[in-house]
């Protein structure tokens, strides 16, 4: 028996790193899993991985930040595998490193509106199917800096803490509805992304420094597993909370 | 595959509502349990219910306040079960309702010394095993009111707070050893230890109803439950977190 048996979920940037795992571990529990993503050829091999390990998956190409396509996203969602139960919220967008006064105002603007209005549009048509479903579990992906800042990351700290106070604000007004919101704080975890900026994971390793307290970066699927945790019933009475997945770097 | 299998627990208060609780979940799950008490009916009574379901447990009397009651508890474990790889630390002192200037030093002594030494000396038998057992996870109970106060209860709210930062301080300390430890923050839960107090559970949960949006209190197999994910490897990159199972309470 699968710990989300009977369960539907809309997991967003399931062609991503994080959130494909989450996507595969769930529906390895049972859930039928809708796969969202703006990359089509990698939402469409989240969902194919899926099937060939025989669960249920459709992919989706969907822009977060586009209310119709969303709306779309999540009504295809629900007539194709049922009442929606579960969302996760992971899609982010990765801003070039500037300080405040050196940020154009259009790259603020563009990390806000992925990282934070994305994810508030995709609750918005989200909620009302949960709350068909007789409700559910919200988990969204903050960052270990929606609670501590990076240098030179103000638009992506801003839209992180913003996604932290969205998710207890959800979890206050649908509580009495049976919808649980809780957020998941990441540390560095290791993904293709950040070879784009880093020469090498040891590297990222390294500017970490003592902080990260395992000497290791963590793997997508330790988070997959915190979400199944909270997306399940295994976390009935947990709404509202920051879940820090981040050995420990938030405690030093 | 059950989630504590080869695992060996030590377990405070484990006569009580919670740890009781968790105690039989880490039964279940497989591992081996040290039940420990300070009241022997109690600890007899879930050790043998573990048993009666097919696992392994022995019960334990031991005052956490007491080093070599300690020292004598964690030897006996090992002992018994070959070594010591998880810890939940649950035992408190109820100290009573009063404001600053209306307690004495002497309870403000006890509750400090129940709450916050004896899970210091718990924790200071116990990893030494952990270590030699190649790493472990310790999970501590700490309270909303280590991180909201309640009123008039200054002690309380003191030494569930100094739980907090000796968790995070033993997670950034034995990282390298691979150990773990997390703080788990109950809002509050039906135990019958809140009708010394309290005429009814819903009493209590109409007096918390405007800060509580789960409008309910939480059961004893809520927190065993989040327990088990932070004992087991499910949380293998999260250490040094506090974990608000507190129907919201926290969020607002």
């Amino acid at each position: 028996m699968g710990l989300l048996d009977g369960k539907v979920a809309f997991v967003t940037a399931a062609g991503g790193n994080i959130a494909g795992a989450t996507a595969r571990l769930f529906a390895e529990e049972g859930a039928a899993v809708a796969c969202a993503d703006v990359a089509e050829e990698d939402v469409r091999k989240t969902a194919a991985d899926i099937e060939a390990a025989g669960g249920r998956a459709i992919a989706m190409v969907c822009d977060v930040t586009d209310e119709d396509a969303v709306k779309e996203c999540i009504a295809r969602t629900v007539a194709e595998l049922g009442p929606l139960t579960t969302l996760f919220n992971a899609a982010a967008h990765s801003e070039q490193r500037f300080k405040v006064a050196d940020m154009p105002v259009d790259m603020w603007r563009r990390t806000i509106d992925v990282d934070l209005t994305g994810m508030f549009i995709v609750c918005k048509y989200a909620i009302p199917e949960i709350l068909k479903a007789g409700g559910g579990s919200i988990v969204n992906i903050s960052s270990t800096y929606g609670k501590i800042a990076a240098a030179e990351r103000p638009a992506y700290c801003s839209a992180k803490g913003g996604v932290r106070m969205l998710t207890k604000s959800i979890a206050v007004d649908y509580a009495a509805d049976n919808i649980r919101c809780n957020s998941i704080l990441p540390g560095p975890i290791e993904g293709p992304r950040m070879l784009q900026r880093n020469p090498s994971i040891e590297a990222v390793v390294a500017r970490h420094g003592q902080r990260l307290h395992f000497k290791r970066l963590g793997q997508s699927i330790e988070i997959a597993r915190t979400a199944l945790f909270l997306a399940s019933d295994e976390s009935s009475y947990t709404n509202g909370a920051d879940m820090a997945v981040d050995a420990g770097y938030t405690a030093f | 595959m059950k989630r504590l299998e080869g695992k060996i627990a030590f377990v405070t208060a484990a006569g009580g509502a919670i740890a009781g609780a968790t105690a039989r979940l880490f039964g279940a799950e497989g591992a081996a349990v040290a039940c420990v008490d300070i009241a022997r009916e109690n600890v007899e009574q879930t050790a043998a219910d573990i048993v009666e379901a097919g696992g392994r447990a022995i019960p334990l009397v031991c005052d956490v306040t007491d080093e070599d009651s300690v020292k004598e508890a964690v030897a006996k474990t090992v002992a018994e079960f070959g070594g010591l790889t998880t810890v939940f630390n649950a035992a408190a002192y109820r100290d009573p309702a009063a404001p600053a200037l209306e307690i004495d030093v002497a309870t403000w002594r006890k509750t400090l010394d129940v709450n916050v030494t004896g899970m210091f000396i718990v924790i200071q038998q116990a990893i030494p095993h952990m270590q030699k057992a190649g790493g472990g996870s310790i999970v501590n109970i700490s309270s909303i009111y280590g991180a909201r106060v309640a009123k008039r209860r200054p002690a309380y709210s003191a030494s569930k707070a100094a739980v907090r930062l000796l968790t995070q301080s033993i997670a950034v300390d034995y990282a390298e050893d691979n150990i773990r430890c997390n703080a788990i923050l109950p809002g509050p839960i039906a135990t019958s230890r809140l009708l010394i107090t309290n005429n009814s559970f819903e009493a209590v949960a109409e007096r918390h109803r405007p800060h509580l949006p789960a409008g309910r209190l939480g059961q004893p197999e809520e927190i065993a439950r989040t327990a088990l994910f932070l004992a087991s490897d499910a949380s293998s990159f999260t250490t040094g977190a506090d974990h608000f199972v507190d129907g919201g309470y926290n969020a607002m």
